[in-house]
Order: structure tokens, then sequence, then C-alpha cells
């Protein structure tokens, strides 16, 4: 079994009288995609920003590696190793390619970041190497703003590429990729479980959940409802019912 | 004429310090203060008590000018952390006007309406000099400071954040941090200008720190260029020299120059907000509507 790097135990936030998360738990283990999978408000993208800190959980705990981080601020969870994809990007859009990665690697909000020009010319590096592997290498001068979906898209990814974070959280990453797009976002997460990373991917497209992922947590309502093997999942018809919003009536 | 100009450069000099640092905020960080002239005024009754109470000396009134508005600075730092847009906008605004009338009430400390008068002749280690050469040092000062800043991990910091904060603080980036130290340093550099403005002037009053001010500084950003290095100098040259160039004009009655110059401020901030949004210096591109 490999190492887990983030567990989450009963989570829980309710925004007035919706309870938005219910409860959840989940581990993610090193070298693993485990995919969040639910219909439309399960509660997934309110389970990572709880994780990340962007909201306040109203019970529960998270640990990356065993360490608490529940009521750290995003930045400080962030640099404990864990980096997010937004379902709409959210990319620099003023800077350029090269920029946007460049930002990734320095985190001191100081006037100028520790380490000299030894540390300068290894973000610079970590940033070139991110270009590369997602294939932005020829458009590093270019505005984001100017860029196609599928360049922002790998964008946001370089960026978590070029943070060098052991956890990512990715907020539907492949969404709207068509299939070429889609085999080079496959590669990138290969080479990332490769490395150890661990990988949690929010993802509509079942298709990229079943290609990608190694195991499945589905979400309905805020809790967790089953976690297993992609196949074993999405083949449970009380599941399936549920996705495509054929939800059994409940008696009365 | 030789003084005249000379009078003239150094105003220029002090406001283009006062529009470099403006721009700082507002076209790196995304911070839309209306309230620059409170710090220009802090650092102007910080730089003038310096000279009146203890001594003339230039470089002490701009240092204790510069940390007098840089830690008062954390007036604006604080709603500029909690709100954006709009919403700082008015934030800003409040603080402005706040500002000006304790300016106006605290004469112990700014002489009142009445302001600060006898300012004596700034010296550098006991020796009288002029103000110009000590405003174009400060200004090519703040300039290579700005420049500096702006094309480093700092100023990539500060156009993240401006561009999309949530994103730059997953990123590992101290939101807060970055942006109180943004404002502290521009609150510095315009503290500085107003001593400057101060032993310049040898007399400071409220008058000099208003919103028009504030106004007028912002005015100087957004024509010359924001987000740019030369720009706002640019801005602040034109604004300033032309009052001075329409009063030789021999076919406009000395009366009518201050209308005539309303009329050409006015046409030209609307043919330059139709044809070059982005200011004189800015990119051409940005800032036109795409629909």
């Amino acid at each position: 079994m490999s190492e887990v790097l983030l567990r989450c135990e009963n989570l829980a936030r309710s925004f007035g009288g919706l309870q938005a998360v219910a409860g959840v738990s989940l581990s993610l283990p090193a070298g693993q995609v485990t995919a969040l999978v639910g219909p439309n408000g399960a509660g997934k993208t309110t389970t990572f920003n709880l994780i990340t800190g962007n909201l306040r959980a109203d019970s529960g705990a998270a640990f990356i590696r065993g360490r608490p981080i529940m009521g750290l601020r995003p930045w400080q969870v962030a640099r404990l190793g864990v980096a997010r994809s937004f379902q709409d990007l959210r990319l620099f859009t003023h800077m350029t390619v090269r920029e946007n990665v460049l930002a990734a690697t320095e985190t001191s909000a100081w006037f100028w970041q520790p380490g000299g020009a030894a540390a300068r010319r290894r973000r610079e590096e970590r940033a070139a190497a991110a270009l590369e592997a997602t294939g932005l290498a020829p458009l590093a001068e270019a505005r984001a703003v100017d860029l196609a979906y599928a360049e922002r898209k790998f964008l946001s990814m370089a960026r978590i590429l070029a943070a060098e974070a052991e956890i990512w959280l990715l907020d539907e990453p492949a969404s709207g990729l068509d299939l070429a797009s889609r085999l080079r976002f496959g590669e990138l997460l290969r080479a990332a479980t490769a490395r150890g990373v661990a990988i949690c991917l929010i993802e509509h497209n079942l298709d990229v959940v079943v290609e990608l992922s190694d195991r499945i947590a589905f979400l309905d309502q805020g809790k967790v409802l089953a976690e297993g093997a992609p196949q074993a999942i999405l083949r449970d018809p009380a599941l399936a019912a549920i996705y495509f919003g054929d939800r059994p009536q409940e008696a009365a | 004429m030789i003084a005249y100009a000379a009078n003239l450069a150094t105003i220029v000099a002090i406001f283009g310090i006062l529009a470099a640092t403006l721009n700082f905020l507002i076209g790196f960080a995304g911070i839309f203060s209306v309230a620059h002239a409170v710090f220009f005024g802090l650092g102007a009754y910080a730089g003038a008590q310096v000279a009146l109470l203890l001594v003339p000396d230039a470089l002490l009134a701009c240092l204790v000018a510069a940390a007098v508005a840089g830690g008062l600075s954390l007036a604006l730092a604080l709603p500029a952390l909690r709100v954006r847009g709009e919403y700082f906008v008015a934030a800003s605004l409040g603080l402005q006007m706040m500002a000006a009338t304790l300016f106006a009430e605290a004469k112990p400390v700014t002489g009142g309406i009445g302001g600060l008068v006898g300012i004596p002749r700034p010296t550098l280690l006991g020796v009288e000099v002029d103000v110009l050469p000590a405003a174009l040092s400060a200004l090519a000062l703040i300039l290579v400071l700005t420049a500096r800043l702006q094309r480093g991990a700092f100023g990539r910091s500060l156009r993240a954040i401006r561009d999309a904060e949530s994103a730059a603080e997953a990123l590992g980036k101290n939101v807060a941090a970055a942006k109180t130290l943004a404002v502290a340093f521009a609150c510095a550099g315009a503290g500085l200008a107003g001593a400057l403005f101060a032993l310049h002037l040898s007399f400071v009053n409220v008058e000099s720190f208003t919103m028009d001010q504030s106004v007028l500084v912002m005015a100087m950003v957004i024509i010359g260029g924001t987000g740019t290095l030369w720009g706002p100098l640019i801005g602040a040259v034109i604004l300033l020299s032309l009052p001075s160039g329409l009063a030789f004009l021999p076919f406009i009655p000395a009366t009518e120059v201050g209308a005539v110059q309303q009329i050409i401020y006015g046409l030209a901030m609307t043919l330059l907000m139709i044809f070059r949004p982005a200011g004189l210096v800015g990119d051409l591109a940005k800032g036109r509507s795409t629909a």
C-alpha cells in the first residue's frame, strides 16, 4: 500500500440550510489517481475548497502526511505541497505563458526570492521543464489571454507541474479537450504518478475517469456513497441512476 | 525664465514620483487608490516638521517622511486586503475625505487650514541645496526601484494577484503580505515626494492634499499608461506643463487660460480613452472593447 499523502476525516460544510459536504472522508495515496465522481451539486468542488483552505469546514479534519491542515490559509496549504486547478482555470491572463509558470515557482512574498542567482536559475529551469512537458515552450512569450482553450488548460497544468507539488487537486482538467489533447493530458498524469504524486480529479467525462483513475470515490449530496475500482463503481446500477439523474424515489 | 523652468522641472519631478508610485499600485497590484494625496500630505507635514523642529536636512526629511507615510500605509492596506474593485475605490475615497478633514483640524501638527509656513531652505550635510537635483535623484531612484520590482518576482507576484488572486494564493503566494508591501512601498514613495514638495515651496497646507490632487495624479497615470514605466512620468509632464504652455499663447487672454485648460483636458481624456485606452505609452491592444 502506498503512503497516504492527504487524508480527510468527516469534512462537513453547510451554506445556510444546504448541507454541501456532509462528512466526507477520503485518502489520497502517493502514485495514484483518485477520481471524485458525482452529479452536479454533489459537493466535489466544495470538498476541494475545504482541503485547500478556501472554505472553512464546519467540522472534520484533514492531514498532509499526518500534519493537520484545518485552519490554514490557502497559501500555507499550497506550501505544504498541494497544488490545485480551477474549473474556470484562473490564469494570470495579462502575463505571458512563461511568466504564468515562473510565478508558480516563486512563493516568497518579500521583495526578493531567497537563494540568489542559483535558486533563480533553478526556478527558471523548473518553468522551462514544465513548458516543455506541456508542449507550451513555443508559446512561452504569448500572453495567456491569447491562447486557445486547450492551450489554456495545459498552461493551468504547467503551473502545477512547475510548483513541484506532491498532491494535485484537479477540477475538471480534461473537460473540452479533444482526443489528442486528452491523450497528452493522460501522459502528464501518468508521469506524475510515476514520480509518486497523489492526484485527485473531479471529472464528468467517464471515459477519462476510466482511462486515468486508479479508484473512484462517488459523491452524492455531500457524502461518499461508494469507493472502489473504476469499473466496479461505474457498473453499479444504483450509482448510475443517481449520476444520470434517474434517482430512485424515496418511500413516502 | 530659468527659475521658472527650474520650478516647473522640480514640480514635474515631484509629481513624477507620485504618479510612478501610484502606478505601482494601480498598474501592478490592481489597487485603485484614490487616496494617494493623503500619503503625499503625510510626507509633506512630516518633512516640514523635521525641517522646522530639527534640521532642514533634505535627506533626513525625506527619510522621515517616507517612514511616516509608509508606516501609516496600513490605513490603506487594511481595506485593500478585504475588498477589491469598486468597493476598494469607495473605501479609499472615505480615507481621502477623512484625512483631508484631519489635516485641516490637526493644527498643532499641520497648522490647520493656514498650513505650515516658513519651512527653511533645505540643506545637505549642512550646505544649502536646491530641491531640483534632490527631486530628480529621488525620481531616478523611484523609477529604478519600480523597474526592478516590476520585472522581478515581486512584480510578477503582484500581477498574478491582480489577474487571479485565488489562483496566486493556491500557488503559495501570501497575498496579504504582498499587497501590504506594495502599498507600503508606494505610500513611502508618496511621502518622499511630499517632503520634497514641502521643502520646495517652504509652505504646505491641506489644499495640496485633497481629493482633487489624488484625481490629478490618477489622471497622470491613466493618460501616460498604467502598468508602464515611463507612462506616468509622461502623464505628469503633460498635465503640469499644459497650463504653463497655454499661458504663453498670446491669443488666449490670461483670464481665460483656466477655462481653455479644462476644455483641453476634457477633450484629450475623451479622445485618449477612445483611441488609446491603455494610455500614451500603453499597449495599444489593451483596454480596447472586443464587442
